[in-house]
């Protein structure tokens, strides 16, 4: 599914991932663990594409296309999905014209006809209601004046909607009060099935009893320097990074 | 105009930007330099096309015409109770009486039209007047005035969608407790200049709205509303977008007389520029003699979000898509802020017509 080779990446000349390797196969779940700074978010952000990263060496291979060459957007049609940490607020679009908008982008991407408004209405309320989003949020505009769990779990319907085979969660679990937390958790799980993957970054042990990852890995300065199984997330709860990257 | 304070009528007298253009109120106007000169081609947008949106428009009873076609049928016809040519006044030579109007939606086209106009408004009947105002085909400035009696309400829309260079001076004299809607949608390829000038009586209300779409040349609003009785609101919202090394610009004052106490007055100016050739000059101005008044102003001038555009691609949506939804969602509050549906549908329409 998803191949990442030897990956350099910089910022402004500063290299902040260095050399990272990681294999992702369909339908497992990989958890991805590590101190501020050591590279998780910038990693999230150069699997979408966003601007501003310097590639200086290493590939990533995703369904047999060179990733790096996409742009963002053929990205996610091609099945990739990034939940934000901090999704973007925008000001004077509704949030169902959003979704719309986003499902026939990957509509017409694949080759199919727009989505027939009735189809749309009744697919986003039997998503919306299974994260608890109300209807009425829908209406407002997108992501503002939401609060932290409201954000997320929009995430969460954004990636339903779309229906990736690989989504990545950037510190999901951040701001997420324990209820949200079970809510957005039971959301992605419904999303697990033999064909999807999923990268779940995350400061804390937390998210992870409730969404089980097959693998654990812990990142530090720019490099994975240790891979597990949900054991690992157990040892970092108790011990912390700086002791479980010593062990390495 | 007995309504204006003496500062008003002090402006007015100045108002002649071809021997004043070295005013404050002209200085980013440039009409010195290339407005004299006019070119004379067809408009961007057919007349047709402009009908055929405002044909969108709900309604059984809506009457288009022409005011250039058909203004000498009508002033000849003294069975004609729309129009009476006014010799008394000494700045119009055409008066319209908008109550002598059955229809709650008017379209008049002033192509071409190369006289002042006046509207009067004596009831509070729904009505709403669409106003073509492109391609006046003399550059020196037209003035359309607008008189609403005691307790009367209108709302107005302008269309300035030619490529013709047009300066239209709007007045507007609001008796007490009179209501008026005013927006003036602005998507031209020439120059183009709108002066509003409005005094406001006693428990008045002004809604004067701007929205500016890809005026390709210079495009300048400049207005001046004047609070001159106790208790009155006045609320000004202008939204421009621009490239391709476009100017627009946006100057207003709110002026508080000392006896308009409990002023409500707002005024926000924002500029969105496509490109880093396009050029935005906004100048927001108060000026308050009452102690009792609640005034705000606000100005911006930005690019498109590049982090938005990001997170729009993320879900799979083209550059051009996302741009072109962020540049409507920018004008939304301003198509929001119309308070009458006709006009609130046919901008809308219009808007997506045109993005």
């Amino acid at each position: 599914m998803l191949n990442i080779n030897n990956l350099k990446v910089s910022i402004e000349e500063k290299q902040i991932i260095k050399g990272l390797d990681l294999s992702i196969n369909k339908g497992e779940v990989h958890a991805l663990m590590g101190p501020n700074g050591s590279g998780k978010s910038t990693l999230s952000y150069v699997l979408s594409g966003k601007e501003g990263y310097e590639i200086d060496s290493g590939s990533v291979d995703f369904n047999g296309k060179n990733l790096l060459d996409l742009e963002v957007d053929e990205r996610s049609n091609e099945g990739l999905f990034l939940a934000f940490q901090y999704p973007m607020e925008i000001p004077g679009v509704q949030t169902s014209f959003f979704l719309k908008t986003a499902i026939n982008a990957k509509r017409k991407y694949l080759g199919l006809e727009e989505i027939d408004a009735l189809e749309f209405a009744k697919l986003v309320k039997s998503k919306a209601e299974e994260l608890s989003i109300s209807p009425d949020m829908l209406k407002r505009d997108l992501n503002v004046n939401y609060s932290g769990g409201e954000k997320k779990k929009q995430e969460i319907l954004q990636m339903s909607l779309l229906d990736p085979v690989m989504s990545i969660l950037d510190e999901t679990d951040s701001g997420l009060d324990i209820d949200a937390l079970r809510v957005v958790s039971e959301g992605v799980n419904k999303l697990r099935n033999k064909d999807n993957s999923f990268l779940v970054i995350t400061h804390y042990q937390r998210l992870l009893n409730y969404i089980k990852p097959d693998f654990v890995h812990i990142i530090s300065d720019g490099k994975i320097v240790k891979s597990g199984d949900f054991s690992l997330a157990l040892e970092l709860e108790e011990k912390g990074y700086e002791e479980v990257s010593k062990t390495v | 105009m007995d309504n204006l304070s003496a500062y008003g009528n002090k402006i007015l007298n100045d108002y002649n930007p071809f021997k004043n253009f070295k005013l404050e109120n002209y200085k980013y106007a440039q009409l010195h330099k290339d407005y004299i000169s006019d070119n004379f081609s067809e408009s961007i947008y057919d007349y047709a096309d402009l009908l055929k949106i405002s044909c969108q428009i709900q309604k059984a009873d809506f009457i288009v015409t022409d005011l250039n076609s058909k203004i000498d049928q009508w002033k000849f016809n003294s069975a004609d109770s729309y129009f009476r040519v006014s010799s008394l006044s000494h700045r119009s030579s055409l008066a319209i009486d908008l109550d002598s109007f059955t229809q709650e939606v008017l379209m008049m086209d002033v192509n071409h039209f190369d006289e002042n106009i006046s509207f009067t408004k004596k009831s509070n009947k729904h009505q709403t007047l669409i106003l073509v105002t492109s391609n006046i085909s003399d550059p020196l400035p037209r003035s359309i005035f607008f008189d609403l009696e005691q307790s009367s309400s209108l709302e107005v829309l302008q269309l300035s969608l030619s490529n013709k260079k047009s300066f239209i001076y709007f007045e507007i004299n609001q008796s007490n407790f009179s209501k008026m809607n005013f927006l003036t949608f602005q998507s031209c390829n020439n120059h183009i200049r709108n002066e509003f000038y409005a005094s406001l009586g006693e428990k008045c209300e002004l809604n004067l709205l701007g929205l500016n779409f890809k005026n390709s040349f210079i495009n300048d609003n400049f207005s001046f509303i004047q609070h001159l009785k106790p208790s009155t609101a006045s609320n000004e919202i202008f939204k421009s977008i621009i490239d391709n090394g476009a100017i627009t610009n946006f100057q207003g004052k709110i002026y508080v007389d000392s006896i308009a106490q409990k002023t409500d007055g707002y005024q926000m100016s924002r500029s969105l520029l496509l490109d880093s050739k396009s050029k935005a000059n906004n100048k927001p101005e108060l000026e308050i003699y009452a102690d009792d008044v609640k005034c705000s102003h606000g100005s911006t001038v930005a690019k498109l979000n590049q982090d938005q555009i990001y997170y729009f691609k993320t879900r799979g949506i083209d550059e051009q898509t996302a741009k072109s939804i962020l540049q409507k969602a920018f004008l939304f509050e301003v198509i929001e802020s119309i308070q009458n549906k006709e006009i609130k549908d046919f901008s809308s329409k219009l808007l997506d017509n045109l993005i």
